[in-house]
């Protein structure tokens, strides 16, 4: 059959994944600690239905051939890691990571996931736990009484309890890094998890050695830009009418060799 | 009988070639770096052991569209646009040298810097691998320059050169793969690297296809091939008068 109708069909299924991924972004868009996607087309293979070079008679060759793409596809999707603003909330167990890294997350499961979300609130225990729920890793545990409790950038919970006035020290909250951030698989709830691609979790302590500080009483925004998003919607949706022009061209050719011969 | 119906039917069938190439191009006006392919055809006349009178119609893609494609900026430091003309050296999938316009590239799990088809790009000194590090930039000779992990910011140094080439254009062609290579070229054959290409950082280049030029294009391949049909119908009802003609009243 005609094989434009399926070279437009991929451009199609392609614009399709494209929007979706667009439209997650804006659904995110006030997502505490979420990175955008990137949707990453690539051309697919192409199909040599005349060599080049290939001889056209006994001494004459042909100068070019014809060599058929077969469309486009989208290759993945590729998480943007940039920092989101920092927004003030004075809560005292909202965190955010002001540069590289990510908090650690206990899974019921007993694996760690990595999160920018720095929601963090309290349970019936005094652990702190993130908005599911999931303990923090390492866990620490608020004592009862406590009055104030304070995160320092690097990291360090200090409380002081009613009665004392010198704050104590209660536990370190670490920060892991990754060589490559966007090989990690985003699994929903904010949550991501170590692969292959993204090298293994290098722990350290926030504000040395190129991590970033933790900041309480700030949450890290969405770093989706609306403004960008609806820029890309818009191509994505003209690439599609445009690739949908074809599907109807293609078919109509067909159509009228159908009712003309 | 006259071969006009055979000469209709290979100027349809042509024209559907035409459309899938152009129907390529514009499925492909979102791809980072895409080069449109141009599409043309042309006449070949049938030689043989009589007077040449006929001519078939023969679809080609002589070649690529250099022209540059629209920059984006997308803030990511790792994203690359070339400056007017000028290649990325990436490695294929055989392990050989190849040229693409590609330049959205990241870090993978190794810290090997691969662009979004997953090709390894090449600097001066081989594939490119970058340490860990805290902040990296790219200058616009393509210099890698990163400041490691726990550095501070004055010790921020150039490790790698991205290996950036200018061959002839003319004997660029694009492979199978939809990535360039030099026609005629040995496997295995490398390119110099050219001083003079400029890249910017934080931008990638969009594809070249016009979507206004394709869409036309399709649109008069359309109307092309409704003519050779008209044709063969025409050719057909030719065919039946004639035979009309010779039957016996």
């Amino acid at each position: 059959m005609h094989s434009a109708l399926w070279v437009s069909k991929t451009g199609l299924n392609a614009q399709d994944h494209g929007l979706t991924t667009i439209s997650n972004n804006l659904a995110n868009v006030s997502t505490t600690g979420f990175k955008k996607d990137r949707a990453v087309f690539e051309d697919l293979i192409y199909q040599i239905q005349r060599q080049p070079g290939a001889l056209s008679s006994q001494d004459s060759r042909l100068p070019s051939g014809l060599q058929l793409g077969t469309g486009v596809k989208v290759a993945g999707t590729q998480k943007i890691h940039t920092t989101g603003s920092l927004e003030e909330t004075s809560q005292p167990l909202d965190l955010a990571i002001n540069g590289r890294g990510f908090f650690q997350i206990a899974l019921p499961d007993g694996q760690i996931a990595y999160t920018r979300d720095g929601t963090f609130h309290m349970d019936a225990e005094g652990n702190i736990v993130n908005s599911q729920g999931y303990l923090l890793e390492p866990n620490i545990t608020i004592p009862d009484q406590t009055n104030t409790m304070t995160i320092s950038r690097d990291g360090i919970v200090s409380v002081t309890q009613f009665g004392d006035t010198t704050p104590q020290e209660i536990g370190q909250i670490d920060v892991v890094d990754f060589i490559n951030p966007t090989g990690l698989q985003a699994v929903g709830g904010n949550l991501f998890l170590e692969t292959a691609a993204s090298g293994a979790p290098e722990i350290g302590v926030a504000s040395e050695d190129g991590f970033g500080s933790i900041e309480q009483g700030f949450l890290e925004n969405s770093n989706v830009k609306v403004v960008e998003e609806m820029v890309k919607m818009i191509t994505v949706q003209r690439a599609y009418e445009m690739n949908s022009k074809v599907v109807s061209s293609a078919d109509q050719m067909l159509q009228y060799l159908a009712q003309n011969t | 009988m006259d071969r006009a119906l055979y000469i209709a039917m290979s100027g349809a069938k042509q024209n559907t070639l035409g459309q899938t190439a152009e129907a390529n191009n514009l499925a492909n006006v979102s791809t980072t770096g895409f080069r449109r392919d141009f599409e043309q055809a042309r006449s070949m006349p049938v030689f043989g052991d009589y007077y040449p009178t006929r001519a078939y119609a023969m679809e080609e893609r002589p070649a690529s569209d250099f022209n540059p494609g629209p920059l984006v900026e997308t803030g990511n430091d790792l994203d690359l646009a070339i400056d007017n003309q000028g290649w990325f050296a990436v490695l294929d999938a055989n392990g050989n040298e190849a040229y693409t316009r590609r330049g959205d590239f990241q870090v993978d799990g190794l810290g090997r810097l691969v662009n979004g088809q997953n090709q390894q790009l090449i600097g001066a000194g081989g594939p490119i691998v970058l340490p860990p590090y805290e902040k990296v930039q790219i200058a616009a000779d393509g210099t890698v320059s990163i400041q490691g992990v726990g550095e501070e910011p004055a010790v921020i140094a150039g490790i790698e050169q991205i290996k950036l080439v200018n061959p002839d254009l003319t004997q660029m062609e694009k492979g199978e793969d939809g990535l360039f290579r030099l026609r005629d070229a040995e496997p295995g054959a490398i390119q110099p690297a050219d001083p003079t290409v400029q890249v910017a950082s934080g931008y990638v280049e969009g594809s070249n296809v016009s979507a206004v030029h394709s869409l036309t294009q399709i649109m008069s391949l359309h109307r092309q091939y409704e003519m050779q049909v008209k044709m063969m119908s025409t050719a057909d009802e030719n065919a039946q008068t004639t035979a009309s003609i010779m039957e016996i009243q």
